[in-house]
């Protein structure tokens, strides 16, 4: 569980404040709220690159300034919200490095690693990108690509900022859906921000908004709230 | 798999090249000399047969330099252009000889003894190297631009290069012959004696590299994913300038400066092989860059009756053009 306490989020200037939440495994956990509010910087201060202004995080019994980056590493993975291909860097070498917590020192695979990525394009329905380039993919390609790539780091916890934001309807239903089964299958926490409302209400996530009006985060239940708060 | 295989042929290729040329560049010169006493000089050798004095002392040195130096200067620029995401980055571009020049220049031109002795020059040229590439390590962290970068690098040369002009104007005769010299980059500089710790500090240093194959490998992707796989950032990119200051360091000390060569290697063994596998691509610079200096050295000795090319202006020849091909490719 990622506990969450009188924590407030900002890089030189506060952003908004959160009371306590608490992320739990086995759910999807999503955040919204109007452009540039917070959500980013959120979900970076909870992998650590981002410290937060003041408050605490709690990763599993444990303040998160207490894990070393490599321990960090092997419980929170995160998807970036725009992905940069890059020449020369095919999807079997890319997905390889989710996997770096689990190859040698010199990056070489195993049976294992190679099977798990086997195992997640097939999840995630890019087998056919493997030897293409990643400079070569569309952006929506390279979203699932860097989902897969989080995916293959067996991490308890993903975060991934827009998972949706550059994919087609079919896709984004396909990435919602695939996220409700690895959390309830592999218990996994996993927490996205996005814009993408209307279809993320159809499943059975936990909804969080950013208020405007006092700048907090608050726990949701229906879509009346997201109406209110857009609104006016 | 038939990649690896073909990548296989293609490097033992490329190392029965470099062994091929070392040894016709063992052979040839001004006075011909046998297989013959090749053979003796290298493992029975007499310091009474002229041949083997020549091929020992004078032509052995010489290949030996351009091998290290061809290998050390694609490596330190591989590490460049992955540590700044830049395929036009690359030592000498960025300034980070400069750092050594200045530090050679000062010791030569001011004639102070300890800066004039070999391990005073090596130091220095090692010092220089590294502290510039701290500086530009630290532009980047706020110049993103790419080619914001290399006018950076641009600008740290010529500013070195002023600085150097004046030491230049107010030293003397002698010492601003040899600073001369040294400044067109020459292999022939070596003496056998001095090799041993040349290859030390080269062998060291490519172990080095090998263990950072892997968050290179990363860091291709950006700084921010090769923290958000545990890695220290910080550290690994003190580490790499570290690594391409000893590497540009040692070279620019005793060779001069060379130019090009860790720009145009790295990039041709990445088309080549088509990976951004750190650890093909360091043994495919290492080799590559090798026979690349090799071949421009057997150029330059077989113009050598008629016209004496430095190795640092024929590297530039060929590697000037390269880049501005990069260029076009990128900026298109």
């Amino acid at each position: 569980m990622i506990t969450v306490k009188d924590i407030v989020i900002g890089f030189d200037n506060d952003l908004f404040a959160i009371d306590k939440v608490d992320f739990q495994k086995g759910k999807v956990h999503v955040l919204t709220g109007r452009n540039g509010i917070g959500k980013s910087a959120f979900l970076r201060t909870l992998t650590g690159l981002l410290k937060p202004i003041k408050g605490e995080i709690i990763l599993d019994n444990k303040p998160l300034d207490e894990y070393s980056n490599k321990e960090v590493s092997n419980k929170i993975s995160f998807v970036h919200s725009i992905q940069n291909g890059v020449s020369f860097l095919s999807v079997d070498a890319y997905l390889m490095l989710g996997r770096s917590n689990f190859t040698n020192m010199f990056g070489n695979a195993s049976d294992i690693d190679l099977r798990a990525i086997e195992n997640a394009k097939s999840v995630f329905g890019i087998g056919h990108l493997s030897h293409k380039y990643t400079n070569q993919l569309s952006s929506g390609e390279l979203q699932l690509c860097a989902i897969a790539k989080a995916y293959v780091q067996e991490t308890d916890y993903i975060l991934l900022d827009e998972p949706t934001a550059h994919l087609d309807y079919q896709n984004k239903k396909r990435v919602y859906e695939l996220l409700k089964q690895i959390s309830i299958d592999q218990n996994k926490g996993i927490i996205i921000s996005t814009h993408d409302l209307d279809l993320a209400f159809k499943f059975p996530f936990e909804f969080y908004l950013i208020k405007e009006s006092d700048l907090k985060l608050h726990k949701i239940d229906g879509f009346n709230d997201i109406e209110r708060e857009f609104n006016t | 798999m038939k990649g690896i295989k073909s990548h296989a042929i293609l490097l033992f290729s490329v190392l029965a090249g470099i062994f091929a040329l070392s040894i016709y560049g063992l052979l040839s010169g001004d006075i011909p000399t046998e297989f013959n006493d090749v053979y003796h000089a290298l493992l029975d050798y007499s310091d009474q047969d002229i041949n083997q004095v020549i091929i020992r002392e004078i032509r052995l040195p010489r290949i030996m330099m351009a091998i290290i130096s061809g290998a050390a200067l694609s490596v330190a620029g591989m590490l460049m252009q992955t540590l700044f995401q830049n395929p036009l980055a690359g030592p000498y571009v960025l300034g980070i000889n400069s750092g050594s020049s200045l530090m050679v220049a000062l010791g030569v031109l001011s004639g102070v003894g300890f800066f004039n002795s070999e391990l005073g020059l090596m130091g220095s040229a090692l010092l220089g190297a590294f502290v510039f590439g701290l500086f530009i390590l630290f532009t980047a962290s706020f110049l993103r631009n790419q080619i914001g970068l290399l006018l950076f690098g641009v600008m740290l040369g010529s500013f070195v290069s002023a600085i150097i002009t004046i030491l230049e104007a107010g030293s003397q005769a002698e010492a601003l012959k040899s600073f001369a010299l040294w400044s067109m980059g020459s292999l022939n500089n070596v003496t056998i004696e001095q090799i041993p710790i040349i290859l030390a500090v080269f062998i060291v240093t490519c172990f080095l590299t090998f263990f950072i194959v892997k968050p290179l490998n990363i860091l291709i992707l950006g700084e921010e994913e090769c923290r958000l796989m545990g890695y220290d950032i910080k550290k690994i990119r003190i580490l790499i300038v570290f690594i391409t200051a000893l590497f540009t360091g040692l070279i620019t000390a005793f060779c001069g400066p060379i130019a090009f060569v860790g720009l145009a290697v790295p990039n041709l063994t990445r088309m080549l092989f088509k990976t951004q596998n750190h650890m093909l691509l360091l043994i495919a610079n290492l080799l590559f860059g090798s026979f690349f200096l090799l071949t421009c050295d057997i150029t330059i000795q077989l113009f050598s009756d008629v016209l004496l090319i430095p190795i640092n202006a024929l590297t530039s020849l060929i590697g000037a053009p390269f880049v501005i091909y990069i260029l076009i490719r990128k900026l298109r």
